[in-house]
């Protein structure tokens, strides 16, 4: 117990001070404040348009959507790779530290950094909802939203611990991040050329990590009435309706690849040398 | 039992056989509490890497060490709750102040805020600590380096070149602060490339070459060992050339004084007959106490004279 104290201290000590880590979670929020503002502008101008609970969650909870795993995931980065170049990391294992504590660490950091991102999406949302003129329903949240919720959560932690995979492993901020901008690049191309295979191809690239995460991450996936109504509007239009895994296939699989990535860093900071 | 002890400690970097570098090989030793231990060696020769070894950012790839006696991964951890130390150079984040910097260090030893501010003192840095760490100068990061080690009053200091960079000021600070802390009984392990920061400091003494230990003991067996002459003739040229033949003779060095012989056994008239004997007739023969530093220079002579050849 005492050890998880000293590592929360340590971790937001080191966080707090950095000018990157406030620079980021600065402009996370201003982006999703422009968005509830927008949000409620919109509800104000046309009473068509209803902000309310439950019915806005997907909207409100479209802030963790990917560009919030995209920031967590440089964040991190940040975070955790100059401890490598800094030479830091060596040293807090010097002070009595070992590696894997030093590794715990910067798991509590990850998880921090998502629940401090959920936060942010909830309160700055939820706060643009008060001003909104819309009525709401009976309840206030359903249990789709919550699962929806949870899905982002899962994908954030998802990208959070690609993040520290690259960080751990390359040790370095500015190519860590060179890899990561390029692999989702390479993962774009990827699926183009095999989607254009054919149809089974196309089912195997459904499973590619960014790709599956995406889906989790999309409110179609979790809101069958959404994804219906959708599929209704395609089918008018002579377009294929769209179909997504079910919602246990995907968490299953963004898990993995989240535990996998976890587990190689791990291995890694255990077996080289700081 | 040892504070320290190592049993053919070896690093190999690197796992390709063309490329590894085998920076320890098969290094053992033992310091014993209240020693002042100097390891002593030539860049490169595997001194940071023994210590990483020691204090566990380095995995050894052969051999065992013990800390205060323990050996396995929990024991070991323990044991270095009891140990100071920093590694080559003062690793801190740069972003933050000189005393944000020890309170990290501060949390993961367990050391209260009151602590810091004695430590702070204690190395003249009270007035700086309010000041960003990457806004200090080399000789201040140094002694903050130096005030983390202390925060937890550990019973084995070890220091990887403490004197680096340094003014002649900073480095006599740095001898007193050692001196004070063997003063109170701590063990001091001390790595260095610079002798006379070893003879003047140090009670014990290991020199590394190449990742071997060639020379271990206490400063005045060290010394000892190496038995030499100090020779004087007319026409030093020709004694020179004499004595590099001359079978009692291990190492041969020109200075302003003379010419200083390394012996084998030490047998001082058996030159003299052998340079007799090359119709050659010295002016002054004398025994002579090799300087910690003219031993080192003459087991590690390889390293220097390789690097004269790059240099030139
Ligand atoms: N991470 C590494 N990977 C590969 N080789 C390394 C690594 N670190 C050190 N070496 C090699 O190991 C040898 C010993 O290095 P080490 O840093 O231990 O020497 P040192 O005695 O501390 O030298 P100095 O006086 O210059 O600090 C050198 O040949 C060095 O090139
Ligand atoms: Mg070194």
């Amino acid at each position: 117990m005492k050890i998880l104290n000293v590592l929360v201290r340590i971790e937001t000590l080191k966080t707090v001070k950095r000018r990157a880590f406030w620079v980021a979670v600065g402009v996370f929020a201003a982006i999703n404040t422009s968005v509830a503002v927008d949000n409620v502008r919109t509800a104000r101008r046309f009473p068509d348009f209803s902000h309310a609970l439950p019915e806005s969650w997907p909207r409100v909870l479209s802030g963790l959507t990917s560009p919030a795993g995209f920031f967590i995931a440089v964040l991190i980065i940040l975070l955790v790779a100059p401890e490598f170049s800094w030479r830091t990391g060596r040293q807090n294992v010097i002070d009595g530290l070992s590696k894997e504590r030093l590794y715990a660490g910067k798991v509590m950091l990850l998880a921090g950094l998502v629940a401090l991102f959920v936060a942010t999406v909830l309160l700055i949302g939820i706060g643009g909802i008060l001003f909104s003129p819309s009525e709401g329903g009976p309840e206030i949240i359903r249990s789709t939203d919550f699962s929806y919720l949870a899905g982002l959560t899962l994908n954030l932690l998802f990208f959070g611990s690609a993040g520290l995979m690259l960080a751990t492993l390359i040790r370095s901020a500015g190519p860590a991040m060179g890899v990561l901008f390029l692999y989702f690049l390479v993962e774009g191309a990827i699926v183009g050329l095999i989607e254009r295979a054919g149809e089974t191809a196309t089912r195997i690239t459904e499973y590619f990590p960014v790709n599956i995460s995406d889906d989790l991450g999309d409110d179609l996936a979790l809101y069958p009435e959404v994804l219906a109504s959708v599929n209704a509007d395609r089918a008018e239009r002579g377009l294929a309706p769209l179909e997504f895994l079910d919602v246990e296939v995907l968490v299953a699989a963004v898990l993995a690849y989240s535990t996998i990535f976890l587990l190689i860093s791990f291995l890694s900071m255990r077996r080289r040398d700081l | 039992m040892p504070i320290i002890e190592t049993r053919e400690l070896t690093k190999r970097y690197g796992t390709r056989p063309e490329k590894s570098v085998l920076a320890v090989d098969r290094v053992s030793f033992a310091v014993e509490e209240g020693q002042v231990f100097g390891f002593l060696g030539p860049n490169g020769s595997g001194k940071t890497t023994t210590i990483g070894m020691l204090v566990g950012i380095i995995n050894p790839t052969g051999g065992s060490f013990r800390l205060f006696g323990a050996s396995d991964a929990k024991g070991l951890l323990a044991a270095r709750s009891r140990v100071g130390a920093t590694l080559e150079t003062p690793n801190f984040y740069p972003y933050m102040r000189g005393r944000d910097n020890l309170r990290v260090a501060a949390a993961i030893k367990g050391v209260g805020r009151s602590r810091i501010e004695e430590c702070l003192e204690l190395v003249g840095l009270a007035d700086r600590a309010r000041h960003r760490f990457s806004t200090y100068s080399l000789g201040m990061k140094q002694r903050l380096a130096l005030a983390a080690t202390m925060l937890s009053d550990p019973e084995l200091i070890i220091l990887d070149e403490p004197a680096n960079g340094l003014d002649p000021q900073g480095m006599r600070e740095i001898r007193e602060i050692i001196r004070i802390l063997a003063g109170r009984g701590k063990t001091i392990f001390l790595s260095s490339h610079l002798l006379w920061e070893v003879e003047r400091t140090c009670t014990h003494v290991a020199i590394v070459r190449r990742g071997r230990i060639v020379a271990q003991g206490t400063v005045d067996e060290v010394v000892s060992e190496g038995t030499s002459a100090l020779l004087r003739a007319e026409d030093e040229d020709a004694l020179a050339a004499a004595l590099e033949d001359c079978p009692e003779v291990t190492s041969v060095r020109r200075t302003d004084d003379g010419i200083i012989v390394g012996l084998r056994g030490g047998d001082l008239a058996g030159v003299n007959g052998y340079l007799v004997g090359k119709g050659i007739h010295l002016s002054y023969l004398a025994p002579h106490r090799q300087s910690l530093e003219e031993v080192f220079i003459d087991l590690t002579r390889g390293d220097f004279e390789s690097m004269t050849e790059i240099a030139s």
